[in-house]
């Protein structure tokens, strides 16, 4: 390194702020060897203490730290995540609806075929269980009122498997099911499957 | 601690600051007034989104230069004088060289650096920032940023030498 060397890298070099940046170390560690570059060195440092000084001796406007907090504004708390998980909601609550009306228009084509079973697990309000995977004790009450309102019911096996429980077509049984919110029952009913989606038709339900 | 408190200290904590940047990137007090204003609101809306608490004063130095890249850019407030690319002598500047010139004038000398150079020699002066937070403000790689400064430096100084020689010698 030379004098020119250390110039162009202190050139850049502010005080005390910039002690612990290493790019600085060596230039500095040289300019305690080099009179002319030391004095140099600490004029340039006066010179910065000096401008930045002029610089911050500029005030903003009266009142303007006032006028910001007076029209801060107040923000509308955007939870995507619930946003997302509510429209996902709604979107599966439709698909099963558009399900139930076609199970019922087809009804004497589905049911008829299909195969009585025993299940046993959890009764689960589906809209928050396939939103927001709540079930269990601790949702039960949450999950009693949504399907008394309407939401679609289901069961949830030991292993895991879901059946959306329906009534016969055309009549509801959530007032029923809502009663078994989050208990384990065992539900006797008429499986059918179509697109992806279990349907039981229940027949009986009993409490374990 | 309120939201509302917090937010009232934030501005008093950055306000000036911010102001002062946004004064020497636009040249001009309202425009100034208005980007630190639009800053803050900036921050009331998404400020929350900010996960360390340590990078809210380059959060807001960042909003601020990115609002006036969006909105002032174009406008040419000033006559920018280019900065040349090659490599510049070091001026031999007295430690004395800014004493006699007044706030108000080191700010327009400021103005007529160009934009690009002239926001990270503002930074450097004004506020106690790394070089690495300066570049990330600027969103330039650090190399850019501290070679930019350097041509800056070299011509605010230079200017102000002239400013402050006799009028006969300056001509």
């Amino acid at each position: 390194m030379n004098t020119r060397d250390a110039k162009e890298i202190l050139l850049l070099y502010r005080g005390a702020i910039d002690d612990s940046d290493p790019q600085f170390r060596a230039a500095l560690d040289y300019a305690k060897s080099d009179p002319e570059l030391g004095q140099w060195l600490q004029e340039q440092t006066e010179c910065y203490d000096t401008i930045r000084a002029k610089f911050r001796a500029i005030e903003p406007p009266l009142g303007l730290s006032e006028t910001i907090v007076r029209k801060r504004p107040i923000p509308f708390p955007r939870d995507w995540s619930r946003i997302v998980q509510l429209a996902a909601a709604v979107l599966i609550s439709a698909s099963l609806t558009v399900l139930l009306m076609k199970s019922s228009e087809r009804r004497h084509h589905s049911v008829v075929g299909a195969q009585e079973i025993l299940v046993t697990g959890e009764v689960l309000d589906m809209t928050c269980y396939i939103a927001n995977n709540l079930s269990g004790p601790a949702h039960a009450e949450c999950a009693r009122v949504c399907i008394r309102n309407g939401s679609p019911a289901g069961i949830k096996t030991q292993d895991g498997k879901v059946y959306l429980l329906t009534g016969e077509p055309g009549q509801s049984i959530n007032a029923k099911l809502a009663d078994y919110a989050a208990k384990i029952v065992t539900v006797k009913g008429r499986q059918t499957v179509r697109d992806g989606f279990t349907q039981l038709q229940v027949e009986e339900i009993r409490k374990l | 601690m309120s939201a509302d408190l917090e937010f009232e200290n934030l501005v008093k904590l950055y306000y000036r600051d911010l102001y002062r940047f946004g004064l020497s990137l636009t040249g001009n007090e309202t425009d100034a007034a208005d980007l630190t204003q639009e800053t803050f609101y900036i921050w009331a809306n998404k400020g929350h989104q900010l996960q360390k608490a340590a990078s809210v004063k380059s959060w807001l130095f960042t909003t601020l230069h990115r609002e006036f890249l969006k909105t002032c850019r174009h406008r040419n407030r000033f006559s920018h004088q280019p900065i040349d690319e090659s490599a510049e002598d070091l001026p031999n500047v007295p430690a004395n060289c800014a004493e006699r010139v007044d706030s108000r004038t080191l700010f327009r000398i400021l103005g007529e650096i160009a934009e690009d150079f002239r926001a990270p020699l503002v930074l450097y002066y004004m506020e106690d920032l790394s070089y690495k937070e300066i570049a990330d403000v600027l969103a330039l790689p650090l190399g850019t940023v501290q070679s930019r400064i350097a041509r800056a430096k070299i011509q605010l100084l230079r200017r102000l030498n002239e400013t402050n020689l006799p009028l006969e010698q300056a001509k």
